[in-house]
């Protein structure tokens, strides 16, 4: 007895190390030339690679954040590790290079970091004293600095000081910050009115951050940015938009509130297509635009559907056409969560399943081919035993166990 | 195959590195196209990673000859006060 012990006590040290290794939790796929897979290479993948998350994290990601071409993943301890491209300073770590692996933020080991964002090219980290850090590209005003100076260590924004910092969201070349007072607020790039209301006609972006009007007296629980565009959600569930338009020709420099008759959960905003998860039913707006001009037949499709069905207009609060459409149900599988890339969809159903569709010329749907998908394909990974996460940058995928 | 979308000019950067205006890819790369192109009257930022291409809105006459745009402050590698 005693013997076997000290035996297995002599073999465990060597083979645990090994298994607890080769046990996957976290997953990559896409595009990787930035290094943004964070697998410790700078290639395309098509098929989910391990992401070499420090295995002490295991369990303890809260979050993941991709942008253009790196990512921000946030633990439940506060900390904070990024990598891919980090050519304008946006990882935070001092200086302008890529890193292909998960690399931890030390400037921040000090701060315990409760919200992350990644845009194209900058990072924001808000912490749980309320204060905002944002390093990487500020040519457009997009770091809220009061200048258009990069950073490549993160830097506090003064204006959020004296002011309480709750959520953050990050697009192409704009933030948006959610402050506890409930106000929403903008800068960077207000070219297509993504950070609300320009004072003159000809300002194309401001760099220090502005008070977003239009929300009435609803409590907003959530702010969303990708490519041009801004969102967010109310109590109620309610959605504006504003930035880009999604839904018909004209952009918006103000908060629109759409479809009024949905309870929406999530959303997740696109380059030209958002995601909103309503009530277990999952529906797009907008178009996957690098395929406006060829729809191929479903192939390999999951569960009964044909086609996805549009919906009538009725859900639109406006009179411009709305283009709602229901994603088909998988297998009757309900969805927890949704992420979108530019141009792709994933999202993770109750029993951990990963589905994806849309844009896969990089591998970013992970099924193993370059080929576009028009309904949600499900992904080859092990089934979670507890909840998993999955997150989108540009052109690439990201998966992770939670527990 | 049609363009991915269409940006004007105005929107794009000057990359004094490539020698080209750009845009975001939604790949993670950059659509480019060079000065060189638009004083030919060259329509197309090509993305060198992927088979996407932009549309780019411009006035001809702007760039007939044209010279490359003052450099914009690069990244600082440190963090500025």
């Amino acid at each position: 007895m005693e013997a076997a012990a000290a035996l297995g006590a002599a073999a465990a040290p060597e083979e645990g190390r090994g298994e607890e290794e080769a046990a996957e939790w976290a997953w990559s796929w896409g595009a990787g030339t930035d290094g943004q897979l964070g697998n410790g290479g700078f290639d395309d993948h098509h098929l989910p690679q391990p992401l070499l998350l420090p295995i002490r994290c295991r369990g303890r990601v809260s979050l993941v954040a991709g942008g253009g071409a790196h990512a921000i993943a946030l633990t439940s301890a506060g900390e904070v590790f990024t990598w891919g491209r980090g050519t304008h300073g946006q990882l935070g770590h001092g200086n302008l290079d890529n890193v292909p692996h998960p690399k931890f933020v030390k400037f921040l080991e000090n701060h315990i970091v409760t919200c992350v964002s990644a845009g194209w090219n900058h990072s924001g980290f808000a912490t749980d004293s309320g204060q905002l850090f944002m390093c990487g590209d500020g040519s457009f005003g997009q770091l809220g600095t009061g200048d258009n100076h990069s950073r490549s260590l993160p830097f506090e924004v003064a204006y959020f000081t004296s002011r309480h910092v709750e959520k953050l969201a990050l697009g192409m070349r704009h933030s948006l910050v959610l402050l506890k007072d409930n106000s929403v607020c903008g800068f960077g790039s207000a070219r297509r009115g993504q950070v609300g209301k320009c004072t003159s006609r000809n300002e194309k972006s401001h760099n220090v951050p502005r008070i977003i009007d239009g929300f009435g007296d609803v409590k907003i629980v959530n702010i969303y940015a990708n490519g041009d565009h801004s969102a967010a959600l109310d109590e109620y569930g309610h959605l504006y938009i504003w930035g880009r338009a999604l839904i018909g020709q004209h952009d918006n420099d103000q908060p629109w509130s759409v479809f009024p008759s949905l309870s929406i959960s999530q959303v997740a905003l696109g380059w030209h297509h958002a995601l909103l998860l309503s009530g277990g039913e999952l529906f797009t707006i907008g178009v996957y635009r690098h395929q406006k001009c060829d729809h191929p037949v479903p192939g390999n499709v999951v569960g009964q559907q044909s086609k996805t069905s549009a919906t009538s207009s009725s859900h639109d609060g406006s009179s411009s056409v709305s283009t709602l459409e229901k994603v088909p149900c998988i297998d009757g599988e309900e969805v927890v969560q949704i992420a979108s890339g530019t141009e792709h969809s994933a999202l993770v159903t109750g029993s951990g399943s990963v589905f994806t569709w849309g844009w896969g010329e990089h591998g970013q749907l992970g099924l193993g081919d370059t080929s576009d998908q028009v309904v949600p394909q499900r992904v080859n990974l092990t089934v979670s035993p507890g909840s998993r996460g999955i997150y989108c940058g540009s052109g690439f995928t990201i998966a992770v166990d939670l527990a | 195959m049609s363009a991915y979308d269409e940006v004007e000019i105005e929107d794009m950067e000057w990359n004094a590195e490539l020698k080209a205006y750009t845009y975001p890819c939604p790949c993670g790369d950059l659509f480019q196209i060079t000065l060189e192109d638009l004083r030919l009257g060259e329509e197309i930022a090509r993305c060198p990673s992927c088979s996407l291409f932009l549309t780019v809105v411009y006035n001809a006459e702007d760039f007939a000859d044209a010279k490359e745009p003052a450099h914009k402050p690069g990244p600082s590698p440190v963090a500025v006060a």
